[in-house]
């Protein structure tokens, strides 16, 4: 078997390993310190793909990649200093990486298939809700928008997409989005266990 | 017996200012036509937060008591052979506490026999208001000044104090928060908590949802005091929202299973040009017999 290859599904192991670690935490700085870790791995196994492969399929997921990955790292510094300023910085980058992604997402729609416009547009939604989903005070929002995310990834994985005309099972893509979702469960099978916790901690006197 | 002056930035109504016998030294606002008012005296803070809840273009300012104010309230006392603690809103929040020292010195050389005390809350609003009351309660039962001014001083250690905010417009007014965070923070209805930490003011979190705040800060009071509720002295303030403070007062006696003796205040100008009217605030410390050993 390629070499490449090979490398590509230790890659997508390892980011299934922070993918996962990083649902199970409620600080927003190190939540993004670890999915930000997971998506360069993401990103690497992309390339590595491509390198097995042929770039032509790899590069657009590679592009996908990077966003997540400059978003999530520039994310974790913001949360990290958590100043008026990093905050004011923070949500002027939130807003151009949603514009990135509307813009992203439509010419998507616009390029694919009739048949599964349905689906990118979608994916837009989801995408851009998982973006706010994670800029957005608490430990739900996250959890939940990246679970539609996740779902709607899934489906553009599975044969129900033709956006490049052959109908593969992209096994390892899914089981990185399962990661997300199962660990989802796990961090609310947690949270049900454990006594209940409140959202804001106020100091003891 | 000496006698305890404190700013503005207590928040004591004026039936607590003559039941605890302290006296206050206003601070001032300016609305318009550049004349500066003092709180209390020359504008009632109801009548403050409604003009500024009407002209949303109004951003007004606030100004310290000046030295000449606290020579001229210490005055009187020094003459008539008393001692005087004053207690002043944080020094990272205001010159308040300057103004006090250096009227304090220059008033050492005409009354060499007197003391007089400045402490520096590190707090304000029912926050100041809480160790007041502490400083007020160790007079009463006859410890000294220099007694007082240490204990003060490990209470002050325990008060934490949290405001939650209507709305992000007040902050950005004030430049605690930029245009674009002001922006969003409203579209998606955000409402932020701020805390104070070593005097200075400083955000928790932001919480989505008017009544859900209430309700978190509810479980946040009630987890961080369930231990030792007995031992702990409670505010509330609000700006322009005393039937929810009133409410929410009630819900947390009712949580904590206790009376909350202190009444329900509205907050001072100082902290409330830049938190805004629908603020509510929640301060708790310990009692000073509590840290006595």
């Amino acid at each position: 078997m390629n070499f490449w290859f090979i490398l590509a599904q230790v890659l997508g192991v390892i980011t299934i390993a922070f993918e996962f670690t990083s649902y199970q935490i409620k600080d927003k700085s190190k939540y993004f310190l670890t999915t930000g870790i997971g998506s360069f791995f993401w990103l690497t196994m992309f390339f590595c793909m491509g390198m097995a492969t042929g770039m032509d399929t790899q590069v657009s997921l590679m592009v996908a990649a990077t966003y997540s990955t400059i978003r999530n790292l520039v994310f974790w510094r913001i949360f990290a200093k958590n100043t008026p300023q990093s905050k004011e910085l923070g949500i002027n980058f939130l807003l151009v990486m949603v514009g990135v992604a509307l813009v992203a997402g439509t010419l998507a729609i616009i390029n694919s298939p009739e048949q599964v416009r349905w689906l990118h547009t979608l994916g837009m939604i989801a995408a851009l809700s998982f973006v706010i989903g994670q800029y957005l005070p608490g430990v739900h929002y996250v959890r939940v928008t990246v679970t539609l995310y996740a779902l709607v990834v899934i489906l553009t994985q599975t044969p129900l997409n033709i956006l490049y005309g052959d109908f593969r099972w992209n096994i390892m893509g899914i089981a990185i989005e399962l990661a997300k979702i199962s660990s989802v469960a796990v961090f609310y099978l947690r949270f049900s266990k454990n006594p209940k916790q409140p959202q804001l901690q106020f100091a003891k006197p | 017996m000496y006698k305890i002056i404190s700013d503005g930035g207590c928040d004591f109504t004026k039936e607590e200012v003559q039941k605890h016998n302290v006296d206050i030294v206003p601070f001032y606002v300016m609305l318009e036509n550049d004349t500066y008012l003092r709180e209390g005296v020359d504008i009632t803070k109801e009548a403050y937060y409604k003009r500024l809840k009407e002209d949303k273009s109004l951003f007004p300012k606030t100004a310290q008591p000046s030295p000449q104010d606290y020579i001229d309230i210490y005055t009187p006392y020094l003459k008539a052979g008393r001692d005087i603690l004053s207690l002043t809103i944080s020094s990272k929040l205001s010159g308040t506490y300057n103004s006090a020292t250096l009227a304090a010195d220059m008033l050492k050389d005409e009354f060499p026999d007197r003391t007089i005390v400045v402490v520096d809350s590190l707090n304000c609003a029912v926050g100041q208001g809480l160790i007041l009351k502490e400083i007020v309660k160790m007079r009463d039962n006859g410890y000294s000044i220099t007694k007082t001014a240490e204990l003060a001083k490990k209470v002050i250690e325990t008060v934490r104090i949290y405001f939650s905010l209507d709305s992000l417009e007040y902050l950005k007014k004030g430049g605690r928060v930029g245009p674009t965070t002001a922006l969003v923070g409203g579209i998606l209805g955000l409402r932020p908590i701020l805390h104070i930490v070593d005097g200075t003011v400083d955000q928790l979190d932001s919480v989505r949802g008017k009544d859900r705040v209430l309700n978190l800060i509810e479980e946040g009071v009630v987890d961080a005091l369930k231990d030792d509720v007995q031992d702990i002295n409670l505010s509330i303030g609000h700006i322009l929202r005393e039937d929810d403070a009133v409410k929410f007062k009630a819900s947390l006696e009712a949580s904590l299973g206790i009376q909350i003796a202190n009444p329900v205040v509205e907050v001072g100008v100082t902290i409330g040009t830049h938190a805004g009217p629908g603020a509510l605030a929640i301060a708790y410390c310990k009692k000073y017999e509590t840290l006595e050993k």
